[in-house]
């Protein structure tokens, strides 16, 4: 402790700047660790809160997937025994009208069907203000709010407030206010009421529900009653606790925290290689000071535990800091989550609150300590090694010995060739982890000898360009490649990142780009809302026959698509008509002859699957798959794997006509449209719009509109990625300055020696900015060269974590080619500051350094 | 002996004619109000905590009666709920089966037998307390006498039989002793008083004593609903056919 506060408080506070810098890598690390895990924490816990305050009592819901069950299934539950109340439940997530208010959930539920026209909420009894229950139920437009929304609209009994319905724009009357707490707590209070039957009539629901909730009889245990339900319906209905839903959001976001898992580990990585380099110099540095403590009696074991010390200081103080920037940002990446999740499954966005847990605090900050501690370990066992006489001696110490060589290239080759094997030749995610730890430990190793090899290889330019600077540049990185290998190190991991992320951007977004070219090329769209995604609004059939006639049209397909629990996994049902997606967009298949599996699907004696779905459940052409229906279970071959990106999960794909006899369900999403040949897009859509904007909500989208859209929806995931992609030129910046600051403060004695024996202000400055760009173009070319590595390895992640989702390997060459010029610049300007600090300063005082 | 005897007599007279009395003065209760049909144009008043008034009228329609009953009730005012129509049929062996009738959305609704304590759109009647209930559904016993409003009258205690659900553990029921009918009906969960029905304004319409005003307080949530009762008729010419699922959908 008296050493700390004697020797290292007071070389911390000389070099405070380098100090900080040290810190950076841990406090990025962390903070992306920390902000990922509240973020994610936050979003699930909303999604969760929100379906505990919706479920109020009950134990059990039944549903049967997105498209949900006929009216009749009500009674049937009602009747069974362990069922004290049943009441349904139709759930729409709807725009209004009221500025900067976003999406509405709106709950239906059958007033008459519940205890009390008060009692919704059956978590707080009498909550509810509502002017007169008939009128409610008697009226259709009318609706009942949460307090916090008729707070923020300055909203009253007898308001209005304008609703997305299926027949356009409607105005609602407030006839009732919900009271603050349970419920209305959901959604941060963007909830409302609206009786059950009136929601199914303005939201085109026809005569079904969504789910029916459940309370059981007194005495009756949960586990029992949810087998007798389930036996009851069958296995085309899902019995379960309202908790179980929440888990299906959990799933969507296993991308997302794959993505900011791997960054947050890199991030640490690169951290641990900056202070591995500060800690390093330090060391030099401090030869003499360390000398001195040896000869006055210290144990190696103290030099250690000082150097540990000051490394675990240094952590504690890094970890809080990237603890509280962690927490700063985590809001921002939880919105980015809920926009995601709201775009791309047209739910409505929950109020997350961020919160750090202890659990989270500790093993945050355990993180970077033992990043801290790790990086500290090798450069503290140096110190304690130190031989008190030579370290009071001045000379190089940045040499590699030929032996530390040797060992060095003998272990990289062992790790390397392993690491490839393990990378290339297995199957298992795990192995694939191991593999690809060893090759960049592999790359680490060899850094030192690839970076003097490269070095050696510009020499020649650097004298061509400057041939005093040029080749005082290369000569010193060539005589001391200790001291810039773990700069070059930690900006070629960085740089590898950013590659490998670009990469396996490019490659995902041309995969998306061949399936949108090949998926989405009917001329129009005609949706009920502005997205493809938002099923909340359904047409009726029998608008085909008037689309139809629109003059211009050629060809209309009804499209269906259902989100439907299969194995419990939510995976998505389109149901399409089938000969006619085989005549104008058929797709790319997989497995299986795709006329064949197409005619067979048609005929309604098969099913095609996306290619995740088939890699995730493991099935190939020839499986029968069980898909719940509620008429039943479906029992079809599968015929055809095809590449289909509409869900994550995976999709199923089944004729039309399939889908309405065993769903009882004609409801139309939306149509896909072919016009005549000559007939112009634009005037169609007036003529569609003409037709039925009077009477519809509906929305025409050309189809340069519908891939923008899907664009849109692709473009949020890339933003993420983008934001790694920043996070790790953010710390290979970071990095850059600073090591660079570190080695050319250490070599100020060096510097001042040149200027002593006659050397020019301007030489010495230009030979520390060709060195500061040699050292940035060293770890371009190699951080370049690993990336293409790394890509790789991250696409066969990606394939393998998540299949389906096998990307092509793309080199981003664009993302390089801006990464170079930055890096040098960075390197550059890195230098400046400490050049000018070199030779400006005094001579007798640098030439007293170290 | 003989005090011995009378002693015994009496005992077993009496617990008998107070066991029986009760069910017996509930079941001549029924019998006098027995009618074939009943028609009559409702107005209700709905007096919140606050003192705040709203007003509906209907016409109600029933055939059939006690426990073997169909009703029709028709809201024909304010212009917001007119049209909306409910169907009530009731069967001594179980509760009644609820329908109700929304022109604005074209919809009928089956409204679920569990939960008939719910209140009636409003008011301070729950569903249930709108059924014609038989008396068979209760247990009854007689708690002795008090007066109602200067009238003398019985006091019986009501409870449900085994199996028969109610959303109501006890209730209490002042009949009068002149003319046999309801006075005041206090309706009890566990200990507690929930609500009470007062039974005003007797008229004798086509020999059968009717409480032209009837009058329920929400004791919980102190307000209370008057419902009085105009163009009452009796044994009028009604047919299965216009109480019906499809007869509430053509108004």
């Amino acid at each position: 402790m008296i050493l700390l506060r004697l020797l290292s408080w007071q070389y911390i506070r000389k070099h405070g700047p380098r100090s900080l810098l040290t810190l950076t890598g841990i406090v990025f690390g962390v903070a992306v660790f920390v902000a990922m895990h509240a973020a994610n924490q936050s979003v699930f816990d909303a999604f969760q809160e929100t379906i505990n305050r919706i479920a109020g009592a009950t134990e059990l819901q039944v549903t049967a997937g997105e498209p949900g069950f006929d009216e009749d299934y009500l009674e049937k539950v009602q009747s069974l025994p362990q069922v004290r109340v049943a009441a349904p439940v139709v759930e729409a997530v709807v725009s209004t009208g009221l500025p900067g208010q976003g999406n509405l959930l709106i709950l239906g539920v059958d007033m008459t069907g519940d205890r009390s026209l008060r009692e919704y909420d059956l978590d707080s009894g009498e909550d509810a203000m509502m002017e007169d229950p008939l009128v409610f139920l008697a009226q259709p437009d009318s609706i009942m709010i949460s307090t916090e929304l008729a707070r923020r609209n300055q909203l009253r009994i007898n308001g209005r407030i304008a609703l997305d319905t299926v027949a356009g724009s409607k105005e609602f009357v407030v006839r009732g206010i919900l009271r603050p707490g349970g419920l209305t707590r959901a959604f941060g209070g963007n909830i409302a009421v609206m009786d059950i039957y009136a929601a199914q009539h303005v939201f085109g629901r026809g005569r079904k529900f969504d789910r029916i909730d459940l309370a059981l009889a007194p005495g009756v245990q949960l586990d029992e009653a949810r087998a007798e339900i389930q036996k009851a319906l069958g296995p085309g209905f899902q019995v379960q606790p309202p908790s179980t839903r929440g888990q299906s959001f959990h799933s969507l976001l296993r991308i997302y925290n794959f993505i900011l898992k791997f960054s947050s580990l890199f991030a640490l990585v690169v951290g641990m290689f900056i202070i591995y380099n500060s800690f390093s110099i330090a060391v030099v540095q401090r030869r003499s000071e360390i000398g001195i403590l040896r000869a006055l009696g210290a144990t190696r074991r103290q030099i250690a535990m000082l150097f540990l010390g000051e490394s675990l200081a240094g952590g504690l103080l890094g970890s809080v800091a990237g603890l509280l920037l962690g927490y700063l940002v985590a809001g921002k990446v939880a919105a980015n989550v809920t926009s995601l999740i709201e775009g791309a499954y047209g739910v409505t966005r929950p109020e997350t609150r961020i919160g750090l847990t202890p659990a989270l605090c500790v093993i945050s900050i355990g993180a970077g300590l033992l990043t801290s501690i790790a990086a500290a370990l090798i450069p503290a066992r140096n110190a304690a090694r130190t031989d008190p006489i030579k370290a009071l001696q001045k000379g190089s110490v940045y040499a590699l010995s030929p032996r530390a060589d040797r060992v060095r290239m003998a272990a990289a080759a062992v790790l390397g060739a392993g690491g490839l094997f393990l990378v290339t030749s297995t199957k298992g995610l795990s192995l694939l982890y191991a593999g690809y730890l060893c090759v960049m430990v592999a790359a680490m190793l060899l850094t030192p000898r690839l970076a003097l090899c490269v070095v050696s290889a510009l020499r020649p330019v650097l004298r061509w360009i400057r041939p005093v600077e040029g080749v005082l540049a290369a000569d010193s990185l060539m005589a001391a490649p200790g001291r810039t290998s773990a700069t070059v190190a930690a900006l070629m991991l960085s740089l590898a990142l950013v590659i490998g992320l670009a990469g396996a951007a490019r490659g995902s977004s041309a995969r998306i780009l061949d399936w949108v070219n090949t998926t989405l090329n009917p001329d129009l769209f005609v949706s009920g809302s502005r997205s493809l995604t938002d099923r909340n609004y359904r047409f009726p059939d029998s608008m085909t026959p008037e689309l139809e006639s629109v003059r211009g049209v050629e060809q209309v397909q009804r499209v269906r698509n259902v989100r439907i629990d299969y194995q419990q996994q939510l995976v998505l049902l389109m149901a399409f008509e089938l000969r006619k997606v085989a005549q104008r967009s058929p797709r790319r298949a997989v497995e299986g002859d795709l006329k064949e599996m197409f005619r067979l699907a048609a005929e309604g004696k098969g099913v095609i699957a996306s290619e995740n779905f088939a890699t995730l459940k493991g099935v190939h052409v020839g499986a029968t798959l069980e898909i719940p229906s509620p008429a039943g279970l479906l029992r079809m071959p599968l015929v055809g794997v095809i590449r289909e990106y509409a869900d994550q999960q995976g999709a199923l794909i089944i004729d039309r006509e399939v889908f309405k006899k065993h769903w009882n369900d004609d409801g139309v999403d939306y149509f896909r449209i072919y016009l005549a040949k000559g007939a112009a897009p634009d005037r169609v859509k007036e003529a569609i719009l003409t037709r039925f904007s009077g009477n519809r909500r509906l929305f025409v989208l050309t189809n340069q509109e519908a891939r923008a859209f899907v664009t849109r929806l692709t473009d949020q995931w890339f933003r993420m990625q983008s934001g790694q992609i920043l996070i790790a030129i953010l710390v290979a910046i970071l990095g850059i300055v600073s090591s660079l600051t570190v080695s050319i403060t250490d070599r100020r004695r060096e510097l001042a020696v040149l200027q002593a024996v006659g050397a020019l202000r301007s030489q010495v400055r230009g030979t520390i900015w060709m060195e500061a760009a040699a050292v940035g173009l060293v770890s371009v070319i190699l951080g370049l060269a690993l990336g293409a590595l790394q890509l790789y390895c991250l696409l066969e992640m990606t394939a393998r974590d998540f299949p389906g989702l096998r990307f092509d390997f793309l080199y981003p060459y664009g993302v390089a080619a801006i990464v170079f010029p930055v890096i040098l610049a960075t390197a550059w300007l890195a230098s400046l500051a400490p050049a000018e600090s070199a030779v400006r300063g005094s001579l007798v005082e640098a030439l007293e350094y170290e | 002996m003989n005090s011995l005897k009378l002693c015994l007599w009496l005992a077993v007279t009496s617990s008998t004619l107070f066991g029986q009395s009760a069910r017996d003065i509930v079941a001549e209760v029924q019998k006098r109000s027995q009618a074939d049909s009943q028609r009559y144009e409702g107005l209700l008043q709905v007096i919140d905590s606050r003192g705040k008034t709203s007003e509906k009228q209907w016409i109600y329609e029933r055939l059939g009666s006690h426990g073997k009953s169909k009703a029709t009730i028709r809201f024909v005012a304010p212009a917001e709920v007119k049209g909306v129509a409910l169907l009530v049929v009731s069967y001594p062996d179980r509760a009644s089966d609820q329908w109700m009738w929304t022109p604005a959305i074209n919809r009928e609704r089956r409204i679920a037998m569990q939960d008939r304590r719910t209140r009636f759109f409003g008011t301070d009647f729950s569903f249930e307390d709108l059924e014609e209930r038989d008396i068979d559904h209760h247990e009854y016993s007689m708690k002795g006498e008090e007066a109602i409003e200067g009238e003398p009258c019985w006091r019986i205690e009501a409870r449900p039989r085994p199996g028969k659900k109610s959303q109501y553990t006890r209730s209490v029921i002042w009949i009068r002793k002149t003319n046999y009918t309801y006075a005041q009906m206090e309706n009890y969960s566990e200990d507690k008083l929930i609500r009470r029905l007062k039974y005003r304004r007797m008229e004798n319409v086509q020999g059968i004593w009717t409480a032209r005003t009837l009058e329920m307080e929400d004791m919980t949530r102190s307000s209370r609903t008057i419902l009085k009762l105009e163009s009452l008729k009796y044994n009028l010419l009604l047919t299965d056919d216009q109480f019906s699922v499809q007869a509430l959908r053509q108004g």
